[in-house]
């Protein structure tokens, strides 16, 4: 089991806090795994071959998804630039599939993940409209009560009822504090055993 | 179906109050509140003048204040009363943070009285709804007089920070509200009353445009 991302969306749709792990079972060349998202739903041999493309032509650090993005030369702003991107896509996804859900489930319904040949999204969200969003690999089970956790337990205690961050939080403000990356990592650790690297 | 609710609600306040919430004696957040209050009222003065207090200003500081700690508190309040499910109408709004709001956060339970708005269910009628929450003890008051200048019982409502906490925490579960006190034991009346009044459910954010 392995986790790749974790990202949390406040309620004016904006990605207030977002953290990668490298992950170490997928590839040992230790390319990001945020290829996970990239390569969604391609059929595993496909994907083997790609991933032997990538390793050639960007042995290194730079992942990743949108075809497009691999012209970018490999660089640090460009890194930023890609998980800005992919908080975006992944903000979007949620939010056209939480409509479709409610539109076809009820007004209380929410889903909980959904995933793909790669990948596992699980989601939840709070009654105040916090969307705390999980990436891992496929085999991992339902989530739902440990990003429950992350919230009850981190985040009010940690970024809520801190004194010192903001109550509303532009541009993730006062979120990445020590008590709660702290907290959050020792917890993720306690959750996939093997402890994970941060990227 | 309503007083389903209420004994349910009841019964999670009690619950929550015994097992999850920290507690502080009361007397420390009475005197704490107290000398807020009163340092405000040296604070805010009216124009051109170095002693007399602007009441006005006064109460809307605390709503201001309220407010802030609303908009915080609704995520330990959400966190601690886990499993409570939604709301899905205003009735059973006003139940909850009676019976487990009030109670979470100051161990009393006011009473919800003066309902006013279409009945249960029919909320989408339209046309105001509202209720007033009757405080019979109120912690933050123990021990208070106001001062006798002669407008602060016609001006001050005293424990205004409740209206902003009210206010703030209902904010963030997409209701907007606004919430006053009514009636203050304090100024002489006969009980301690807010009057909380919806004023619309608001809307998800949309992400703003990528270009």
């Amino acid at each position: 089991m392995s986790v790749y991302s974790f990202f949390i969306f406040d309620r004016h749709t904006e990605c207030i806090y977002s953290r990668r792990w490298v992950d170490k079972h997928l590839n040992a060349s230790n390319r990001p795994n945020s290829s996970a998202l990239g390569h969604g739903d391609v059929p595993a041999t496909a994907k083997k071959a790609m991933k032997d493309r990538d390793d050639v032509r960007s042995p290194a650090l730079l992942p990743t998804n949108p075809p497009h993005d691999r012209s970018f030369p490999d660089s640090a702003a460009n890194f930023i630039a890609i998980i800005v991107v992919q908080a975006k896509l992944i903000f979007g996804t949620l939010f056209s599939l939480r409509r479709m859900v409610r539109q076809l489930g009820g007004s209380e319904d929410q889903f909980l993940s959904y995933r793909t040949g790669e990948y596992k999204l699980h989601y939840f969200e709070t009654p105040t409209q916090l969307k705390f969003v999980m990436l891992t690999d496929t085999r991992v089970g339902n989530m739902r009560t440990v990003l429950y956790q992350i919230w009850a337990t981190l985040y009010v205690e940690y970024v809520v009822k801190s004194p010192l961050s903001p109550t509303e939080h532009p541009g993730g403000l006062g979120v990445a504090n020590e008590l709660f990356e702290g907290g959050l990592e020792r917890f993720i650790e306690s959750i996939f055993g093997v402890p994970q690297t941060t990227q | 179906m309503a007083t389903a609710t209420t004994s349910k609600a009841s019964r999670m306040g009690e619950e929550i109050w015994k097992t999850r919430v920290d507690k502080i004696s009361a007397e420390v957040l009475t005197l704490t509140y107290g000398t807020l209050v009163a340092q405000l009222c040296r604070d805010l003065t009216l124009p051109n003048t170095a002693s007399q207090t602007d009441y006005l200003a006064v109460n809307a500081e605390l709503d201001r204040m309220g407010y802030a700690i609303g908009l915080r508190l609704i995520e330990d309040f959400l966190a601690k009363s886990q499993n409570t499910g939604h709301c899905s109408n205003f009735r059973e709004v006003a139940e909850v943070i009676s019976k487990v709001g009030f109670k979470m956060f100051l161990n009393v339970v006011p009473e919800v009285r003066g309902w006013q708005g279409p009945p249960a269910g029919e909320e989408g009628a339209g046309g105001p709804v509202a209720f007033s929450l009757v405080l019979e003890e109120n912690p933050l008051a123990e021990f208070v007089e106001l001062p006798d200048d002669g407008r602060a019982q016609d001006e001050l409502w005293y424990s205004n920070v409740l209206c902003g906490v009210l206010r703030g925490a209902l904010e963030m579960v997409q209701m907007q509200v606004e919430a006053r006190f009514t009636s203050d034991v304090l100024r002489g009346h006969e009980s301690t009353e807010m009057r909380v009044t919806l004023v619309r459910y608001l809307q998800d954010e949309l992400p703003a445009d990528d270009d």
